[in-house]
């Protein structure tokens, strides 16, 4: 009892791992099984398994052979529904290859085949091997949960043109797009509510910034762009100063501060290479010579920053550089003009008052210095 | 020889030789399970309420096919090589492809190896 029970036990783990395969691979299983058990019989005691496989596939297909010679006969006689004398004309059919007695015979009657006859005689003589396990019905039909329709609902359908028998939509929350504006959708919940909140101070600040530029004139009217980073550029394009703010909803960053530096930074290190800014190269050239300096300031500076804030910066457009006395200018946009034609390291670009203000401070500070060595080296 | 001879003495016996038989089906345990057959069966189209005859028809197919085996060693296995010449006679193709170390004949003409 235990082993038959162990047996059976056997079969569901078969059915679960079938579904996954397709509804053959438990039938291929078992038919390799049964042939095992024959060949045994016979007095095999061990098989090659490609052997195995082969006559398993023989003995599945010779099945499927008798079953459609057997359901052509019975179709052919206008039934549909197949008896004992279609499968013997089926089994003559498949054994003609082979030969049996009496083949030559047009017109013998069929309970009288030759093939009939070597079952008779198989039946007789084989000892009886049971197939090892039990194999449960398949394959298995799989209650499907329709979706309810409308009317069983008691919903009204959205709209005349749909009908009240058609099934319902699915829930709405299961295809709307979340509301967090950050393409972060592995983040913990908690996480993605504290990028919300930075990114609302972000925004404010930015709204700031602009309200601020704008009054100062330099700033046109820019709006904020979510994400729209083509639009940016076009607006670069026509007028440098009227371009849009970055995209903030892309990175979480507080305001801009040193893009230029930055931007230098980030050529003469080559941190990142998906900057798009033409005609960069004159400006690396020279400022390569003065990299040290300014990046070993810069990155400490950076480093205290946010790395997102490059990354702010990078998707801007190109950088014009003054080598200059450093102008502290207030709201002065030069890192938004595309065509660049001369070396010109501008200032930094401290427009941007944000919440950071210290920082910047410290940033103009070592710009300054920066730029006294920048002139010198300049002129190498 | 002519079974038309008498028809209905001769056609009553095999009918009822047949129906003995499939009676007698009853009682045999095939080793192939009912439910692989059944399975089969049903993708073939075939339809019928009682698919023993089918089961018994195939096992002994099979057995036919083991006997043709010819035996090398005491102890029997069920290579590729004897199975294909087997399934060759019953009009079934296999060739096995064969990889380069498995013997000195490798690759050449299987009737003129030394068998």
């Amino acid at each position: 009892m235990s082993d038959g029970g162990r047996e059976s036990e056997r079969e569901p783990e078969k059915p679960a791992r079938q579904k996954r395969a397709g509804g053959d691979e438990l039938a291929r299983a078992a038919s390799r099984l049964a042939v095992a058990q024959i060949c045994e019989s016979q007095g095999f005691q061990t098989f090659q398994h490609s052997a195995l496989e082969t006559l398993s596939d023989v003995a599945v297909r010779y099945i499927y052979d008798i079953g459609k010679t057997a359901n052509f006969y019975a179709n052919l006689s206008g039934r549909t529904e197949c008896n004992a004398f279609d499968i013997i004309q089926g089994l003559e059919d498949l054994g003609l290859a082979q030969g049996f007695l009496g083949a030559s015979d047009i017109e013998h009657c069929l309970a009288n085949s030759g093939t009939v006859k070597e079952l008779v005689q198989y039946v007789d003589e084989a000892e009886k091997i049971p197939f090892a396990y039990s194999l449960p019905q398949f394959p298995v039909a799989i209650d499907r949960k329709l979706t309810p329709s409308f009317l069983q609902i008691g919903e009204e359908p959205p709209g005349e043109h749909i009908p009240a028998w058609l099934p319902a939509f699915p829930d709405p929350s299961t295809y709307a797009p979340s509301s967090s504006r950050i393409e972060r959708s592995t983040e913990p919940p908690t996480a993605k509510i504290d990028q919300e909140s930075r990114n609302r101070k972000v925004e404010r600040s930015l709204l700031n910034l602009h309200q601020r530029l704008a009054c100062s004139g330099l700033e046109g009217p820019s709006v904020v762009n979510h994400g729209d980073a083509t639009k940016a550029k076009q607006a670069v394009g026509s007028n440098p100063f009227l371009a849009a703010p970055l995209q903030f909803g892309e990175k979480e960053v507080s305001p801009v501060l040193l893009p230029a530096k930055v931007k230098l930074l980030n050529e003469a290190t080559m941190r990142n290479p998906s900057m798009e800014n033409h005609g960069r190269d004159n400006h690396v050239s020279v400022l390569e010579a003065l990299a040290p300096d300014i990046e070993a300031m810069e990155i400490r500076l950076l480093d205290s920053e946010e790395k997102e804030k490059e990354g702010l910066l990078n998707s801007r457009p190109a950088v014009q550089f003054k080598i200059g006395i450093g102008r502290k200018s207030l709201g002065t946009m030069h890192d938004l003009s595309l065509q660049k034609k001369s070396f010109e390291v501008t200032s930094p670009w401290f427009g941007r008052e944000n919440e950071k203000d210290d920082k910047k401070m410290r940033a103009e500070k070592i710009l300054k210095e920066s730029m006294g060595h920048t002139q010198e080296l300049g002129h190498l | 020889m002519n079974h038309n001879q008498q028809p209905g003495d001769g056609t009553h016996e095999d009918d009822a030789a047949l129906s003995d038989f499939l009676a007698s089906l009853m009682d045999y345990t095939p080793t192939i399970p009912d439910e692989l057959v059944e399975h089969y069966l049903a993708k073939s189209g075939f339809q019928c309420p009682d698919v023993r005859l089918q089961c018994k028809a195939r096992q002994a197919a099979v057995v036919k096919d083991k006997r043709d085996k010819q035996q090398k060693d005491k102890r029997l296995i069920l290579t590729m090589e004897d199975l294909s010449r087997a399934l060759r006679e019953y009009g079934v193709n296999v060739k096995h492809q064969e990889y380069f170390a498995d013997s000195p004949s490798t690759g050449m003409d299987p009737a003129s190896r030394d068998e």
